[in-house]
């Protein structure tokens, strides 16, 4: 069906000839390659969309969810089990409009979970319209008229809701992306990456040549350190200010690289254990709830303790 | 003495009614008796009216409740107006002296179309609108007995015996009302020091001054009352019991199921449940943990229903609970789990609807919204419970079901049974087995591409996410790999492969625990849920005067027991086949429509929020029998 080595799978890529989307399924290949990610203990979680169909494409977990939900899904599954690594690739119609609420509260979470948002400005398999990110007066091929909404700047918002890894990178510098990648999900706590794509069909505006002419790398600046070392309060705002000024930069110039670390943070995963150790021990998903015979681990016995506050003994 | 009891407290939202009920049920259940107690409240914080409606027996487990009442006990004067017509002929009044002179029209928390009625009614009584005018004549008409106690002086007592001051023993109200209701009653002081001890053990200080309040009222009122309440023995002969709520029921039933991932959105009347679980999240007995329930209070019900479905694709046991509201923000990840197969538990805790509609009151509208919410067609189950012992069993079997099937499950219940708290035996656990169908924890060809979706049988095997498999998913119409594909023949397959489960589950799930007929007789009642236990008093109330009747409760509607049903329904005279609901469609006997062809003729049905009571609904069944009537509207209820 496939093969491990390169994380491929068999099923033919529907995306159009020269969609940045290849670049980042790419990426992603090298990065888990790199990496040596077990497929099976790696979920790729996806929404709707042209890109939320690259679960298909990778050879490991593909959970190929619904619209603006992935996010969710991928909550689920990484609390369920802690030892999987997941990865959410979406859109960002799906990411910043239909499921934008997601996409903050994860940052509240600190969820050690890693985004890849497909940032083409566009909604490609629904023919072209406007999506969250597409500034507003320009208009885009198939727009009838010029887009009367202003942007989201998903760096900034990510920034707004806590993320504590937050990344640029763009879908034909393939090398550079797949480094984003691997950092984006060693690091422990939610990760950002914003990835810019042209959409070759729908987008006239945002196209390789407008970004060639303009991206430039923060690490080419050897004073741009991103990430919080000694987290006191004053070095965090420092650095989230800088990167908060950096995510505004648009042109002439495009900032991509990393923006804001911060390893500082304890994880969704580090306060539920707080709560009750034997999450991180055992997986939710790793312990019994039956005996062998299959009755109910807690039995009536168990019962009876565990509840002894609704058992009222009667006196004769 | 008297075999049961039927009392009313009334008083403004937050201002302890609750804790008194809870301290008198836990004092009668501590005696051996039989308590079931409702609670009915506005959606407000504090400040307007609610009350708990209360039966206790000497011989039963009371299976509903019923008007009029023997006590009406009111911490203000709103609940003398609101509550003085529940009291039953000779039947007790106790309210506060400090109230005689209100007046309703000064009751700014009473809604306007309430006080409107209540005022009709005073006057056709030819009673005055003051508190004092209105117990004389209840006095003098209907022989009811005042217990009319001045709080005020009550509490400048206590204050003066603890060196509280005036504003601190205000919170001790609702004690007054203990007190006098246990000096009707003459409950045992042991038990409810017993009781005052369970409520506040870990403020032994309150625990004390309650105590000395509650038995010092208790005196004085039997002291100028006699104990005119007092119960038969019980004769339950339970050794020890549960009091607990359809809430804690429900959550019990599902850590016992085995329950490892809960997420919920705040809403009356489900969260109570989810907060159940955070309490018991770690599951120790004994000092040790026997295991992690995660409860995420997500950001909303979709991202609730949809991470219970990513955490049952990794192989927990998964569920949320929500009410109609957050129901309606969940259907499209429902039809995701019924196209991917996830076993996953939505407890549905049904309020008055539409829209916002009346979140803290009852209804049974949303049957039909369970049975067909989401586009496209897949199976699913619906199951109803109609007590909480059912609602207990039916949360570990909706895991149980939804495993074997790899189906989605609904379990309906509504904000009656939510609510009502009641002494109920122990479960018995010995016959409760978990079972996981063809779920896969671990394979043993690790890293291998898995056929997930397996046209070879009707259920494929399902190793979970991080079982070793690598599997894939889609909302998409999918092959055996879970890979997109329109083909039309994979089509046919997939998709018929997938209704399948609805027909295995109809030919291996017995219909008789899908319907039950509760007794016999020459006419039928249908119901589903909280109907069942005024239905089945009524009908007891009915057999007393001659007239038998039976109940067939429906209580799992997908897969529909058409055939049982059927056969019931052909045993009796379809012009005396009654169907009973808290809804203005009658959606189960729609539903009884659907898939037995066979059309309900008569209908008692309610919809004003507020259960069915069990008079009422014998009154209805009677005027269906014997007054020619086809349809009745239930609207008894404050």
């Amino acid at each position: 069906m496939a093969s491990r080595l390169t994380y491929r799978t068999d099923v033919w890529i529907d995306w159009c000839p020269g969609c940045g989307d290849y670049g980042i399924v790419a990426a992603m290949q090298k990065a888990f390659s790199e990496l040596s990610l077990d497929p099976a203990s790696t979920v790729v979680v996806s929404g709707i969309g042209c890109s939320s169909k690259t679960p298909h494409y990778i050879y490991a977990n593909g959970v190929h969810t619904i619209h603006g939900r992935g996010i969710a899904y991928a909550t689920g599954i990484k609390l369920a089990n802690p030892e999987l690594t997941v990865v959410v690739n979406a859109g960002d119609g799906d990411l910043l409009g239909i499921g934008v609420a997601h996409f903050a509260a994860l940052g509240r979470r600190n969820l050690d979970i890693t985004i890849i948002l497909h940032d083409n400005q566009v909604y490609g398999l629904t023919k072209g319209q406007a999506s969250p990110t597409l500034r507003k007066g320009e208009k885009t091929k198939s727009l009838p008229a010029p887009n009367i909404q202003d942007p989201v700047n998903p760096i900034a918002l990510a920034l707004a809701s806590g993320y504590t890894f937050i990344a640029r990178g763009y879908a034909l510098w393939i090398d550079h992306l797949k480094e984003l990648i691997k950092a984006a999900i060693k690091h422990r706590g939610t990760a950002l990456i914003d990835v810019l794509q042209p959409c070759v069909t729908y987008n006239d505006i945002y196209t390789a040549d407008y970004y060639k002419e303009r991206l430039y790398k923060l690490e080419e600046d050897p004073r741009w350190d991103p990430i919080v070392s000694s987290n006191t309060i004053d070095e965090v705002e420092d650095k989230m200010s800088k990167a908060l000024s950096k995510a505004l930069e648009w042109e002439p110039r495009i900032p991509v690289g990393v923006f804001y670390v911060n390893p500082h943070v304890d994880t969704l995963e580090d306060r539920i254990a707080k709560r009750n150790p034997l999450f991180t021990v055992k997986p939710p998903a790793r312990q019994p709830i039956a005996r062998n015979n299959g009755e109910p681990l807690i039995g009536l016995e168990e019962f009876k303790k565990l509840f002894s506050d609704y058992i009222i003994k009667v006196v004769k | 003495m008297q075999r049961e009891a039927l009392v009313v407290v009334g008083g403004a939202q937050g201002s302890g009614i609750e804790t008194s009920a809870i301290i008198l049920a836990s004092a009668l259940a501590r005696q051996g008796y039989g308590v079931l107690s409702s609670r009915e409240y506005y959606s407000n914080i504090v400040g307007r009216h609610s009350y708990i409606h209360l039966k206790v027996s000497a011989t039963e487990i009371p299976r509903s409740l019923s008007y009029p009442v023997n006590v009406v006990a009111g911490l203000d004067a709103e609940s003398v107006f609101a509550h003085f017509d529940d009291l039953a002929e000779g039947g007790f009044l106790v309210y506060d002296t400090g109230v005689s002179k209100a007046r309703l029209a000064q009751i700014a928390s009473m809604e306007p179309e309430t006080r409107a009625a209540v005022s009709v009614k005073l006057k056709s009584l030819g009673a005055g609108d003051t508190v004092e005018s209105l117990v004389s004549t209840l006095e003098s008409m209907f022989k009811v007995e005042p217990v009319g106690l001045s709080f005020n002086s009550i509490l400048d007592v206590l204050a003066h015996k603890t060196g509280m001051s005036k504003s601190e023993v205000q919170r001790f109200r609702n004690s007054i009302i203990v007190g006098a209701i246990a000096g009707l009653m003459d409950i045992d002081q042991g038990a409810l020091s017993y009781s005052v001890d369970r409520r506040f053990g870990k403020r032994p200080k309150l625990a004390e001054v309650n105590k000395a309040l509650i038995f010092g009222v208790m005196d004085d009122v039997k002291g100028s009352y006699g104990t005119p309440l007092k119960l038969e023995n019980p004769k339950l002969g339970l050794e020890e019991l549960l009091l607990v709520s359809g809430n804690d029921m429900v959550a019990m039933g599902k850590i016992v199921g085995g329950l490892r991932y809960q997420a919920y959105y705040p809403i009356t009347p489900a969260t109570d449940e989810s907060t159940f679980h955070e309490t018991f999240e770690s599951l120790k007995v004994d000092g040790e943990s026997l295991g992690s329930i995660i409860v995420m209070q997500t950001e909303d019900e979709i991202a609730a229903v949809n991470s219970a479905i990513g955490a049952a694709l990794a192989g927990v046991r998964a569920s949320t609970s929500t009410s109609g509201p957050g129901f309606s923000l969940m259907v499209e990840g429902l039809g995701w789990a019924g196209m991917n197969e996830v076993p996953i538990v939505i407890t549905y805790y049904q309020r008055g609807g539409p829209s916002t509609g009346m979140p803290t009151r009852g209804s049974q509208s949303d049957l039909l919204f369970t049975l067909f919410a989401s586009h496209g067609e897949f199976p699913r189950v619906v199951v109803t419970s109609g007590d909480h012992l059912e609602a207990f069993y039916d949360s570990i079997w909706a895991f149980n079901v939804a495993e074997k099937y790899q189906v989605p499950v609904i379990h309906l219940i509504d904000k009656f049974l939510a609510n009502i708290t009641v002494t109920t035996p122990l479960p018995s656990l010995s016959r409760v087995r978990i079972e996981r169908g063809q779920t896969i924890l671990e394979v043993n060809s690790k890293s291998s591409a898995w056929k997930r979706f397996d046209k070879s049988d009707t259920i494929s095997p399902r190793p979970v996410l991080g079982s070793g498999a690598v599997t894939w998913y889609t909302g998409d119409e999918h092959n055996e790999w879970g890979h997109i594909t329109e083909d039309p023949r994979n089509r046919l397959e997939m998709y018929e492969k997938r209704w399948r489960k609805m027909e295995l589950m109809d030919s291996e799930i017995p219909e008789e625990e899908r319907a039950v007929l509760h007794g016999d007789g020459d006419f039928l009642l249908i119901g589903w849920g909280s109907v069942k236990g005024p239905a089945l008093d009524a009908l007891r109330r009915l057999e007393s005067r001659g007239y038998r009747g039976a109940l067939l409760q429906l209580r799992v509607f997908s897969p529909f027991p058409s055939r049982f049903v059927s056969r019931v329904l052909s045993g009796f005279d379809p012009e005396r086949v009654i169907d009973v609901e808290n809804n203005i469609m009658g959606q189960a006997a729609l539903s009884v429509a659907m898939n037995t062809g066979f059309k309900v003729r008569k209908y008692i049905l309610k919809w004003t929020g507020r259960p069915i009571y069990e008079m009422e609904l014998a009154s209805g069944i009677m005027e269906i029998l014997e007054g020619g009537k086809s349809r009745v509207v239930l609207s008894y209820g404050k």
